[in-house]
């Protein structure tokens, strides 16, 4: 009994050692698998970088034009008479009553469109493969309204007498 | 490296008299005649207005003054709105709910009123400065403050109640109020008049601190310690013709002050142009009567003007500087035995 106990115990002793190898596989294995991914990650990361540095020379060489369309409102509801231009010329349209917009000729892709209306802050935004339809919200900065006149009064002090 | 040096050393050597003058190249002509030729435009397409105002403009001064002209000589400021939206600030400026209530509220009524009718109060003015330059691709920034005049109850600023604006040309930021600029208000008829005041366009900072005081400090454009919220609050006032008569207000620095009979008082001021000594007065009120008086010894060299006054008999005196017909500044001098 007595040497049976101790095999059972050189057993579980033997057992042990294995067991650490086994996570040490894997560990290694986690760590390939690990570095595999980074390398997947660095490729995923820089690729579309050159993907898109190659888009615009196409775009620049084709010179491709899209209809760009949209709909523009603020937090609560679509916006009429949004001001819609391209930057640095006064090509431009402005929103119907539903805040839709088709802008009057068609764009290359890394124009700007700017978005007006007073009260609003401008927005601009660089037409790419995406800009087909635009959908935007304005936001209307933190204003606080303040406002004092000169009156042109000369000075009369208060007196007590 | 030697160029960038030399850039530093030319804006620090121009940081200290930042105004009109560091434009002094520039003739402003053609970007009046451009804003005057859009006066028809309105506020329904800004890029357009943008575009109309500035696209024929060779530097960013010009396409600035281009918009800032047209803003100050085609809005009109609303009186009727101003008051009521001062009563109504007041009454909620220990509320922060309603006031923000009450500030939803006028916001969208203020940018209805300045589409529709063309007129708004400081606010409006500031905003449409900063979205116009901003459209232009111009550094442009409201600033919030207080703005202190003869009407205002000067020992009761304890909210903004005024805004204007910075813009940065060629690296370095300058101060203008368009909203001032623009006109007055008929002190009987409380009608309001355009009459540009070009003294509050790209102001020097010093002039602009003695009735301007921005809620952020950085918008003072003067690196003192000594100017403080409660200095501008004992400030002399100044009125519009001062900002067209004086580039520096230099003394007496305070509204009210304390001298004894007989004490001699100087008044230092730095001028837009050299004028002629006897166009140089003082109002001077005792609450009874007003005394129109020429001071003593006034000098005049170059573009600095000092003069000395006394008072002769013991009372309390409301002072006014006069140049030519223009009223500049006020003082109150409490005369002791």
């Amino acid at each position: 009994m007595k040497t049976n106990f101790t095999l059972k115990q050189k057993n579980y002793g033997l057992v042990k050692p294995e067991s650490i190898e086994q996570f040490s596989m894997r560990d290694i294995l986690n760590r390939t698998f690990g570095l595999i991914g980074l390398i997947m990650l660095t490729t995923i990361i820089s690729n579309p970088v050159f993907a898109q540095t190659k888009k615009v020379a196409e775009s620049k060489s084709v010179t491709q034009e899209i209809i760009v369309k949209g709909v523009v409102s603020d937090e609560i509801e679509p916006l009429y008479l949004v001001n819609v231009v391209l930057e640095g010329t006064e090509t431009g349209t402005s929103t119907n009553e539903k805040g839709e917009f088709t802008f009057p000729k068609p764009l290359k892709y890394g124009d700007v469109l700017v978005f007006s209306y007073l009260g609003y802050d401008t927005a601009k935004i660089k037409i790419n493969e995406n800009s087909t339809f635009i959908e935007l919200m304005l936001t209307s900065g933190g204003i606080e309204v303040v406002g004092d006149l000169n009156i042109e009064k000369p000075y009369k002090s208060k007196r007590s007498n | 490296m030697t160029k960038i040096r030399y850039i530093v050393l030319f804006i620090v050597a121009f940081q200290s008299n930042a105004q009109i003058s560091d434009f002094d190249y520039i003739n402003f002509k053609k970007a009046d005649s451009i804003a005057l030729e859009c006066k028809d435009e309105g506020l329904n397409n800004l890029p357009k207005l943008v575009y109309k105002l500035t696209s024929n403009l060779e530097t960013d001064a010009e396409r600035f003054r281009a918009i800032y002209k047209w803003v100050c000589t085609n809005i009109e400021n609303d009186y009727a709105l101003f008051l009521k939206n001062n009563k109504k600030r007041q009454k909620f400026q220990n509320d922060s709910l309603k006031l923000t209530n009450w500030n939803t509220h006028v916001k969208k009524k203020i940018f209805r009123t300045l589409l529709k009718d063309q007129k708004t109060i400081c606010t409006g003015y500031a905003y449409l400065i900063k979205e116009l330059s901003n459209l232009a691709n111009l550094n442009c920034e409201i600033v919030h403050g207080y703005g202190r005049t003869s009407s205002t109850n000067v020992d009761k600023l304890n909210t903004p109640n005024h805004s204007w604006n910075a813009i940065e040309l060629n690296g370095k930021w300058y101060l203008c109020d368009p909203t001032w600029a623009s006109g007055i208000i008929d002190p009987e008829t409380y009608v309001f008049k355009f009459n540009y005041n070009d003294g509050y366009f790209l102001t020097s900072p010093e002039l602009f601190a003695i009735n301007h005081f921005p809620e952020d400090n950085k918008w003072l454009l003067i690196d003192d310690v000594k100017l403080t919220f409660k200095t501008f609050l004992e400030a002399p006032i100044i009125y519009g013709k001062a900002y067209t008569n004086l580039i520096h207000h230099d003394t007496p620095k305070k509204l009210s002050n304390t001298l004894r009979r007989n004490e001699k008082i100087t008044f230092k001021y730095q001028l837009v142009k050299p004028t002629p000594v006897n166009q140089i007065h003082l109002l001077v009120d005792n609450g009874f009567v007003d005394r129109k008086v020429q001071p003593n010894s006034v000098i005049i060299k170059d573009d600095m003007l000092t003069f000395e006054h006394q008072f002769n008999t013991t009372g309390f005196y409301d002072v006014h500087l006069l140049i030519g017909d223009d009223l500049i500044s006020s003082y109150t001098f409490k005369v002791k035995r």
